[in-house]
């Protein structure tokens, strides 16, 4: 390569390198500050969100900065004990997806054959049903509750990461250290759990993060068409509270609606940028 | 390529199966008795007699087996029971019919707006790679994903329909019903909303989709004899390129569409636009299961025969599969 087109993609690389930079940043941030809200709600919320503490549907004022809900609950206290909900539920769901789409990434990559055809078969039947209506359906059946609603988003969302770790278990099972492994009389378990986890590792924890945040907003969802824990605080539930009294009808959308929706895309958004950041960097040390 | 088609076949009939066999063991499985979901809260009230001519009336005292296969029979002659809804007695597929045009027009015009946005920003940002304009697109496409649609959707009412009163605030047409041309602009002012916040619930997919593969075309040989050549940039692009990404673009937006599709449930709930989403949520409500299985299995029917479509167009759009048949 010569030198003019060297600096050249320097360049043009400059400013996504700057990008993905910042978009870590700012994603660590975010997601910092959902965790300390998730774990402390106690001692960062004015009240206790389940207490009734003034007036149903007081307007903000200094004591109750984004006024109170339909039964009187302080809003501003709602929201930050609606985070665990949310975090909890989309960290959990991540993982067991990505363990188990992992799992059978891994397993149908390298094995090949009718394991493969089997199973990439199956990873298709789940890519295709249509995953809301099925969600709610499933919902129905099994009764609303937080762990209910983990089940059924994990029943689905292991089958993108299955197809993605299986693509790249497809490039890494021809590569020479891996030959090199099964010369030596390496068996499959052994170069599954050595070796090729090792090569698919950064592009798990991808998944972990953009499974995460398409749970977050899945749950939220399904918590809005109120099939999440009715008792329990979590950002769809408040929407769907606003949504059954009709107060996001009134000004109550500027303090009740607004304000909880933008806590769910800051979550989301923030676990995006990590995961773009990753990915760049992934990228760069592949090539 | 006649072989690649019968597999194909095959595997569309496989998905059709499953989701009908999911409509049949899902109440089965879940713990009490099916009955107790048909009775409902007043189930403990009925006496064993009651409960007896019950399951007789449902077939529920047969082995599961003849269950399935009376099921299946119901099935191909296109009956899916009664809604318990409507007391006046109306079957699944009479409400169904009701309800799919609607969502259908709702899908139907998003999808298009968004593949045509969509890509026209992706390849507008592959061309401009790794630039400030390119990666500000993509901060905005990654704000837009995360971005829950029905929260936009409660957020469009208040302002658009309420407080400026420009749009009716639901619904998919006024009541009392307009004639002629009148209803026609009545039922656009009531989808605009609706259509709006899914379609931008649709683009980053296409957005996301053409600037990936735009991005593998424009790096290989054929375009760069193209530039060699002296063509024009915009003919380069559209031409060159675009012509041989739609297939990889249509082919990965169709691999969505199950996640896609399924979106408009919650934003019709909100608007109480009458589709399908609407009739599920308010089948959720009142626990009417045969509803719920119908509107499931025919968004599954659609997914299916929009895939199959797709699979037949891909011939016109590569000449390559063309001479293969």
């Amino acid at each position: 390569m010569n030198p003019r087109s060297l600096a050249d993609l320097n360049r043009r690389l400059g400013p996504t390198r700057r990008l993905a930079r910042l978009a870590a940043w700012m994603g660590s941030l975010v997601l910092a500050l959902m965790v300390l809200f998730a774990l402390f709600p106690e001692r960062i919320a004015p009240y206790d969100s389940t207490e009734r503490v003034a007036l149903p549907l007081q307007r903000p004022e200094a004591d109750f900065l984004l006024g109170t809900n339909d039964l009187g609950q302080d809003l501003f206290s709602e929201l930050i004990a609606g985070t665990r909900a949310s975090l909890f539920t989309g960290l959990i769901v991540s993982f067991i997806s990505v363990l188990i789409g992992a799992s059978i990434g891994l397993l149908s990559g390298y094995l090949g054959g009718w394991v493969d055809s089997l199973l990439m078969r199956l990873t298709d039947l789940i890519l295709v049903l249509p995953f809301l209506p099925l969600v709610i359906l499933m919902s129905v059946y099994l009764g609303p509750s937080q762990r209910n609603v983990i089940i059924v988003l994990a029943i689905f969302f292991w089958a993108g990461p299955a197809r993605l770790i299986r693509s790249r278990v497809l490039n890494l099972r021809t590569d020479t250290y891996i030959e090199a492994a099964r010369a030596l009389g390496a068996g499959p378990r052994h170069i599954i759990a050595r070796h090729l986890w090792s090569g698919v590792r950064p592009l798990a924890l991808v998944q972990v993060v953009l499974v995460a945040s398409a749970s977050i907003l899945a749950e939220s969802s399904l918590s809005f068409l109120g099939l999440g824990d009715p008792s329990g605080k979590s950002w769809g539930t408040m929407l769907y509270f606003a949504r059954a009294s009709g107060a996001f009808l009134s000004d109550a959308w500027k303090w009740w609606v607004l304000p909880t929706g933008l806590m769910i895309t800051l979550t989301v958004l923030g676990l995006g940028l990590i995961s773009y950041s990753l990915e760049q960097r992934i990228a760069h040390s592949v090539t | 390529m006649f072989r690649n088609f019968t597999l194909r076949a095959l595997e569309f009939g496989l998905t059709f199966f499953l989701a009908i066999s999911i409509n049949f063991f899902l109440p089965r499985a879940v713990p009490g008795n099916p009955l107790q979901l048909i009775a409902g809260n007043a189930a403990p009230q009925l006496g064993k007699e009651r409960v007896e001519a019950l399951r007789a009336q449902y077939g529920l005292d047969k082995p599961l087996s003849e269950q399935y296969v009376i099921y299946l029979k119901q099935l191909a002659r296109g009956d899916l029971g009664m809604s318990y809804r409507y007391s006046g007695g109306k079957t699944v597929v009479e409400v169904l019919g009701e309800n799919f045009r609607w969502t259908m027009l709702l899908v139907g015009v998003s999808l298009t707006l968004a593949l045509f946005i969509g890509s026209a920003l992706g390849i507008w940002s592959a061309t401009q790679r790794g630039n400030s304009s390119d990666l500000g697109m993509l901060s905005f496409i990654y704000l837009l994903r995360s971005i829950p649609p029905f929260w936009l959707a409660m957020l469009l009412i208040p302002i658009f329909a309420i407080q400026l009163g420009w749009l009716p605030p639901g619904d998919s047409f006024s009541i009392p019903r307009l004639h002629g041309w009148e209803n026609i602009k009545d039922v656009a002012r009531h989808a605009i909303m609706p259509v709006i916040v899914l379609t931008l619930a649709y683009l980053p997919t296409a957005f996301a989709v053409m600037r990936a593969a735009m991005f593998g075309i424009m790096e290989s040989d054929y375009i760069r004899t193209a530039r060699a050549k002296g063509l024009p940039n915009h003919w380069v692009v559209l031409k060159h390129g675009l012509s041989n990404a739609l297939l990889p673009v249509l082919t990965a937006f169709m691999v969505d569409l199950g996640q896609l599709l399924g979106g408009v449930t919650v934003i019709e709930a909100v608007f109480n636009y009458r589709g399908i989403g609407s009739m599920m949520f308010e089948a959720v409500k009142s626990r009417d299961y045969p509803l719920l299985q119908g509107g499931f299995l025919l968004f599954t029917i659609t997914i299916l025969l929009l895939n199959i479509l797709t699979e037949l167009l891909y011939p016109f759009l590569d000449p390559r599969l063309r001479r293969a048949t």
